[in-house]
């Protein structure tokens, strides 16, 4: 397996970087605040707080195998081991455990989340909120019943929420809000967005430049900073180097035989499972993860086109977003088997996969596999099974050429 | 009490009552969570009735949910599958929690109602929220008025709203019959009127509850003492959790349950001019669920009720995988705790499954408040 330039060292160089600038600003008095997923955090931007993103710590907490002891740090404070891994961890880490990587999340001046992704992500903020003692924004977003309703009073309550944040904002720091710095964000935010989908468009050349493994690390940009120059930049060289790949015919693997989508989360304690599926031939083109923090923003309205950009999502929606994303990721992207892990601790994630599984085969003859996965507790992992289904699955896969 | 023998066959009888009134030509409508206003279908002259699980096994719904689902949602959907309730000519469905937005797209595909409607229900409680929650009770409004061919006049919704209000005045004065020790009525009885309310028409329920506040006081076998106990938690659709606790010495005579205290406490304001406003802010004003932001006043519900009910202890029945009220349970033990109440935290599952550990330490809760008395 061929890994890639841009990525190399990129924990080092990038996700290791934003918690040292994280706790420098904290130390220097510059305000912090945590951010939950699907928070419009161009708006925080606009107004100079340093974002810091608990599930991306989480998923650092995971990948450097220390999730589940503070996991268990949550569950001694009496929350059940059957919630979110996310929120355990994060919690535990909260709760006086030691030797956090990278010396923990600096505390928050201010904590803002939504309710665009799960209850999971605002009720574990509330916790968070209540217990470090900090103010605690809520986005309260519609949900999104892919329907024509985005165009009416949704946007509108979007819109009027992000006014009372411009005053919150303005509270919490004692600056003034500037529209034109936030159309500024904006625009570069609008420029990441567009080459991270430019490079998952690359993606679709066989065989594929890049698998999931780099862009479940690349996608840092794209979910927690998005408006910033270093995010175009790398982006930017990122995309040059898989067109070159594209162009040279260079793959993630010299067999590609099947090419898989990848719904939503990985485990993240155990990124090597990639490598495996490579080594059955299979590479991940495409995963739901790396589309549903993209869009486009119209600077001309700058609240509106945030409420345009973060309503619809398929964590806090209706089954048939997610299909729609999933189908046209599956036909656009040449694949032949879709992957539907499941989340111990979530619910979105989990229910309703066999309607999915359904609707993806009816529509388009493609097979789903099911599998039972965690994010970051791996005692709800059970890699043997996993295994022994992914190679049945593969199996099927090989009478289908 | 023959009066109490009626609450439990309407409870026993549910499906038939239904299609009793459904025999009348008059629509039938399931619902499933209490932020569903039931005053507006019952303006349209339609029965609403809530969607319950059904005790045992969930075979059927096996099929389709994980394992890591809530078990109530399970049932409920295992229920629907084996046509329990193929009488229903519409279902309701709500966006509130994870696991009933998630119910939507199952139902949606596995159950074939000819009317479906998601209330997209906000998680907050502010004017903002308010606004929006009455332009999302329009939508429904108009989707019923053209699913069903019934008008919906502000005038039939204010009587809906007179009617509704009338049961939940009731329902109250029932509950303040806990106050006095030992109780008029048990925590079983309580529940069972409070889920008949569910699943009767209204009218007919409120006559039966004036009947029973007429003849309790003569009541000839009052429950015994016990110690009094408050229970917190969601959904509790079936008696025997209760009847386990009043069993071993226990006796609940204050709750915070959807299925008790929290869909019948708050009215509606009927002096809002605009009625579909005022339905609009008494749902989202209402004691909250944990699915909301409002966790604190929630906390300052329990503790109300904990003194106006004079308990003295309270039990956390935490159904596996309902997440808000996971992270909300250390929270209300830590304040329950803090003003001097034991508390005893338990996750259980709709079909019972390790009951007998359940009631070995509920037991041991109830033994322990009594040593300390």
């Amino acid at each position: 397996m061929r890994r890639l330039q841009t990525t190399r060292g990129f924990y080092r160089n990038y996700i290791k970087n934003s918690y040292e600038d994280a706790h420098r600003a904290s130390k220097e008095g510059r305000p912090v605040a945590w951010v939950a997923s699907t928070f419009p955090v161009e708006m925080l931007q606009a107004i100079d707080v340093v974002p810091v993103w608990p599930e991306n710590y989480a998923s650092v907490c995971a990948a450097r195998q220390v999730s589940v002891r503070l996991c268990e740090a949550a569950e001694r404070e009496g929350f059940s081991r059957d919630l979110c891994s996310y929120a355990r961890c994060v919690l535990g880490s909260i709760f006086g455990e030691k030797d956090l990587p990278e010396g923990g999340m600096p505390k928050p001046d201010f904590l803002v989340a939504s309710t665009g992704a799960c209850d999971t992500h605002f009720k574990w903020f509330q916790v968070a909120s209540r217990r470090l003692k900090r103010p605690l924004f809520l986005l309260d977003i519609p949900y999104d019943t892919a329907g024509s309703e985005l165009e009416g009073h949704q946007v509108g309550h979007y819109v009027a929420q992000l006014e009372g944040l411009v005053s919150f904002l303005e509270e919490q720091t004692g600056r003034k809000f500037d529209m034109n710095r936030l159309k500024a964000v904006e625009r570069l935010s609008d420029r990441t967005s567009k080459l991270w989908l430019e490079i998952q468009d690359c993606r679709k050349a066989i065989p594929t430049p890049m698998g999931a493994r780099d862009a479940f690390s690349a996608v840092f940009f794209m979910l927690c900073v998005p408006g910033t120059e270093m995010a175009v930049e790398f982006y930017r060289r990122l995309r040059d180097e898989l067109k070159e790949r594209v162009g040279n015919k260079i793959g993630v693997i010299e067999d590609e035989r099947y090419r898989l989508v990848w719904d939503n989360l990985p485990m993240w304690f155990n990124l090597r499972f990639f490598d495996y599926l490579n080594s059955l031939s299979a590479v991940v083109v495409a995963e739901t993860f790396s589309h549903v923090w993209t869009g486009n923003l119209d600077i001309s309205k700058p609240l509106e086109s945030l409420a345009r950009k973060y309503l619809p999502n398929f964590a806090n929606a209706v089954a048939e977003r997610r299909i729609d994303l999933l189908l046209r990721l599956a036909k656009d992207w040449s694949v032949d088997g879709v992957v539907l892990p499941t989340n111990w601790g979530c619910r979105m994630m989990s229910i309703g996969m066999t309607v999915i599984k359904e609707v993806v085969y009816e529509k388009l003859g493609v097979p789903s596999l099911i599998i039972d996965v965690d994010s970051s507790d791996w005692r709800n992992y059970n890699e043997a099974h996993v295994k022994t289904q992914v190679e049945a699955f593969i199996e099927i896969l090989s009478k289908r050429d | 009490m023959r009066v109490l023998e009626q609450f439990r066959t309407l409870l026993s009888t549910r499906h038939e009552v239904a299609r009793n009134w459904k025999s009348r030509n008059k629509p039938v409508v399931g619902w499933t969570c209490t932020y569903t206003p039931e005053e507006i279908l019952h303006a349209a002259d339609i029965m609403p009735v809530r969607i319950l699980g059904s005790s045992g096994s969930t075979r059927l719904a096996d099929a389709y949910c994980p394992d890591n689902m809530c078990s109530f949602c399970q049932s409920c959907f295992d229920t629907t599958l084996k046509g329990d309730y193929d009488y229903l000519d519409g279902y309701v469905a709500s966006n509130s929690c994870d696991n009933r937005g998630k119910m939507y797209d199952l139902w949606k595909h596995h159950a074939k109602h000819s009317y479906i409607h998601l209330i997209n229900t906000p998680h907050t409680n502010t004017e903002r929220a308010h606004g929006f929650f009455y332009d999302e009770l329009v939508r429904f409004k108009e989707s019923l008025e053209k699913a069903f061919g019934t008008p919906i006049s502000d005038q039939s919704l204010r009587k809906a709203i007179k009617v509704y209000n009338d049961n939940r005045t009731l329902l109250k004065k029932v509950y303040d019959l806990r106050r006095e020790d030992p109780p008029l009525i048990s925590g079983v009885e309580a529940l069972q009127i409070v889920l008949s309310s569910m699943l009767t028409p209204k009218d007919e329920h409120s006559k039966l509850l004036s009947r029973l506040l007429r003849e309790v006081p003569s009541r000839s076998n009052p429950p015994k003492s016990g110690v009094r106990l408050l229970v917190s938690g969601s959904v509790i659709d079936d008696a025997e959790l209760l009847r386990i606790v009043e069993a071993v010495g226990g006796r609940v005579v204050a709750d915070d349950l959807c299925t008790g205290s929290r869909y019948f406490w708050d009215l509606v304001d009927s002096d809002v001019e605009s009625p579909l406003l005022a339905i609009a802010r008494r749902y989202l004003d209402k004691v909250p669920c944990p699915f909301t932001y409002q966790s604190e006043d929630r906390f300052r519900h329990v503790m109300d009720m904990a003194k106006r009910y004079d308990v003295e202890g309270a039990i956390i029945f935490v159904l596996k995988f309902c997440d808000t009220h996971m992270f909300d349970a250390p929270l209300l033990k830590e304040e329950l705790e803090s003003s001097g109440l034991p508390v005893l935290y338990l996750e259980w599952e709709h079909a019972m499954t390790g009951i007998a550990q359940l009631r070995t330490r509920i037991e041991a809760f109830i033994e322990m408040i009594r040593g300390v008395r």
